[in-house]
């Protein structure tokens, strides 16, 4: 990973298209401007790690017996329910 | 009384009262924006979030203190917002707010997301997914079911 020492209020260029300005340094956050094209995502890396995340677990699958036990015990019975619903249970 | 096709139970009754808004979907699914939550005893713990526009997506869910008995959060003001939480003190987990980290199984691992927990503001029956950026907390945290979690 390339390392470069920058004070706020200057930038660093990625090719030609991409500007990453420091605006403002804060004890513990630093406040960062952006330029990219707009065919360019720019998120956070926490957004894409739970992105990404989120598309694997909605296609998990349950194993066998457990998808079985669901399907089977469920039907008649069940009602979408808040947590709320529950605690007064 | 509403009717919605679903993932893993056919067609399924709820109240409207049990749909929860998730104004700004969850990541990956922006467009998702209203779920039900099915729990049911001889399931216990397990949730499982049913999307109510796409009848194929059930995300399933444990309550994040199943997975971690000393989880503590804190969600920005801006996220309080988006769950109608007036001010800027955040209600700690219980009937107020619900608390739940979505599972992720491949084969024999199971992981849980403690990075961006799913919290549901109960009372005004909106949910988001919080994003805790700058903790330790992994989106991908193994966990061990114990053998048949589920007794009929």
């Amino acid at each position: 990973m390339l390392m470069m020492k920058r004070r706020a209020g200057e930038s660093i260029l990625i090719g030609d298209d991409i500007e990453i300005h420091l605006a403002h340094i804060g004890r513990t956050r630093v406040k960062i401007g952006i330029s990219a094209p707009r065919n360019i995502p720019v998120v956070a890396k926490e957004v894409k790690l739970v992105r990404d995340q989120n598309r694997a677990a909605a296609s998990s699958h349950l194993a066998g017996t457990l998808a079985r036990l669901v399907a089977r015990v469920v039907p008649n019975k069940v009602q979408g329910r808040t947590p709320a619903a529950d605690e007064r249970q | 009384m509403a009717t919605s096709e679903t993932k893993y139970w056919g067609l399924l009754d709820y109240t409207e009262d049990s749909v929860i808004d998730f104004p700004a979907g969850i990541p990956g699914f922006e467009q998702e924006q209203q779920f039900i939550l099915v729990e049911q005893q001889a399931l216990d713990p397990l949730v499982f979030l049913q999307s109510l526009a796409t009848p194929a997506l059930c995300f399933l869910a444990l309550h994040v203190r199943v997975v971690c008995p000393d989880y503590k959060f804190r969600m920005s003001e801006e996220d309080l917002e988006v769950l109608g939480i007036p001010g800027t003190r955040q209600p700690p987990i219980g009937p107020d707010l619900a608390c739940l980290t979505l599972i992720h199984i491949e084969e024999k691992d199971i992981t849980a997301n403690l990075l961006a927990p799913i919290v549901i503001h109960v009372p005004a029956r909106r949910g988001m997914q919080a994003i805790l950026a700058g903790t330790d907390y992994s989106h991908q945290h193994r966990i061990d079911l114990v053998e048949a979690p589920v007794c009929v």
